[in-house]
């Protein structure tokens, strides 16, 4: 579902992603690793269309990301690092907004209105103001919005940031519900989070993808050396000339 | 299973109409609304009651003519926010990232701050009114001086929200708008012409800038009850390049 073939983007003279190629498929969730400013957000900012490679192509769901960026945005749930919304709006009067913006309207709005509060356990502040929302509620709201028009594809950018430790471990069964029939990226810096709740790891450092597999390997592969998940991780960064 | 076409697709109008909603909504809820929809209406109303009482004429000419001065300090403000606060508060990433065009989001909030400015103009209404209580003014000549304001403020909002997308915080939007606005009723203005057609006489630069650039010509036929199809092709035409340059900008900064 999301194809990412030797994708650079150039600032200037600064290259914050560079060649980078993967692809995730359907049912499959993908933790995207790696410190800040190492290119995660970069890269996840051109899978949702809102920046342009310089080089290389993205498809999302069929669609080619530069040249169909309407059929691409219809077919991902994004929630953007920092989590904006829109303080002065009442959570219910958000989320209609959204669904406006998504095509949502009338029967099928407050069907997919109705999952999204049941599933974000949404309606204790259906009501309020967003401004008065906790920190776990706002990465709820986020959540609910993306998942709205029922996307193929999520992609998060650092949705656990600012959650406490049950908040996190309510998030990973929350994204768990969601992987049939969805493709799901997410961004984090925290590498427990990253390996509790994806299959598959995506590592990058200085805007360089250094790796691409399955938590299994990376864990057995650490096992064999005598290290654990962590050190290996960042032995792996090290050797790549990065200073983790 | 989940599929890119289950949800329907936007129509234009409709995403556009969301987002005028939404902030048309965020003008009700903030100060700066009611600060400049007072502030308008009794600054317009009270310079309308001076001159009107002194010269005791039953027209708003008096009106129509103080207008090319406020609208260039009061429509900057409504218009500075519509993007800088969009990018203060990074929820133009979210916005940006929905199935809509730029156009789509362009025109929606141009929408909310056009209504905002439809409604202090009709809390001017109250002028009319009364002069057709106290004698018996030309209906035409009110019609045509209320379609120069509405006009000459459609391109200040469209300029001022253009400077917006450009600028990286409200106040420096608002004082360049302020600005640009302010050369477009300057530089028809007589004295401006006078002084630079007689600094450099050969080149006429003055009667130049007058007529090609400034909105004065324009607005002045108007308040002469003269709709001409150059001045509304011309106030038209800058309003309408300037969402357009507004939406080049929003998709420019993809790059």
């Amino acid at each position: 579902m999301i194809h990412v073939e030797n994708v650079t983007k150039r600032f200037g003279a600064v290259t914050a992603v560079d060649s980078v190629s993967f692809a995730i498929g359907e049912g499959e969730v993908v933790g995207f690793l790696g410190k800040n400013g190492a290119g995660k957000s970069t890269l996840l900012k051109m899978l949702c269309t809102w920046l342009l490679p310089t080089r290389g192509r993205i498809t999302i769901a069929g669609h080619d990301a530069a040249r169909e960026p309407l059929a691409v945005r219809q077919a991902i749930g994004y929630l953007p690092e920092h989590n904006a919304l829109y303080e002065g709006m009442k959570v219910d009067r958000f989320l209609r907004f959204a669904g406006r913006l998504r095509g949502l309207d009338g029967a099928r709005y407050a069907e997919r209105r109705d999952w999204v509060v049941e599933r974000c356990g949404l309606e204790a502040v259906l009501s309020r103001w967003i401004h008065q929302c906790s920190k776990g509620y706002r990465q709820r709201i986020g959540v609910a919005a993306a998942l709205l028009h029922d996307p193929p594809v999520l992609i998060l950018d650092e949705p656990t940031h600012g959650l406490d430790a049950l908040q996190v471990a309510a998030f990973r069964q929350f994204i768990d519900g969601l992987r049939a029939g969805r493709a799901i990226l997410f961004s984090s810096h925290v590498l427990a989070e990253v390996t509790s709740i994806s299959q598959r790891l995506l590592i990058i450092n200085d805007g360089v993808l250094l790796a691409d597999t399955p938590v299994a390997t990376l864990r057995a592969q650490a096992t064999a050396r005598g290290v654990d998940l962590e050190e290996a991780l960042l032995d792996m960064v090290r050797a790549a000339g990065g200073k983790s | 299973m989940s599929g890119a076409t289950r949800g329907a697709r936007c129509g234009f109008c409709a995403g556009a109409r969301a987002i005028a909603g939404r902030e048309f909504a965020a003008y009700l809820d903030s100060k700066i609304a009611y600060v400049y929809t007072i502030a308008f209406v009794l600054l317009a109303n009270l310079v309308f009651m001076n001159g009107f009482f002194l010269t005791g004429t039953v027209d708003m000419t008096g009106f129509f003519e103080l207008m090319p001065w406020l609208l260039p300090v009061f429509l900057p403000a409504v218009a500075m926010r519509l993007w800088a606060e969009e990018r203060r508060t990074r929820t133009i990433e979210l916005l940006l990232t929905m199935p809509i065009r730029p156009l789509q989001a362009v025109l929606g909030k141009y929408a909310a701050a056009l209504s905002l400015f439809l409604l202090s103009l009709a809390g001017t209404l109250p002028i009319p009114v009364m002069l057709c209580f106290l004698g018996d003014p030309d209906l035409g000549l009110i019609v045509s001086g209320y379609l120069g304001v509405l006009l000459s403020g459609a391109m200040f909002l469209a300029l001022g929200m253009f400077v917006s997308a450009l600028a990286s915080d409200q106040i420096v939007a608002f004082v360049i708008a302020a600005l640009f606005s302010s050369l477009f009723v300057l530089t028809g203005w007589d004295a401006f012409v006078a002084v630079a057609d007689g600094r450099w006489p050969a080149l006429s630069l003055g009667t130049l800038f007058c007529e090609w650039f400034s909105i004065m010509p324009h607005f002045e036929a108007f308040v002469r009850g003269v709709v001409g199809l150059s001045s509304l092709a011309y106030l038209g035409g800058l309003s309408l390049l300037f969402l357009w340059a507004n939406a080049l900008a929003l998709e420019l900064n993809r790059e």
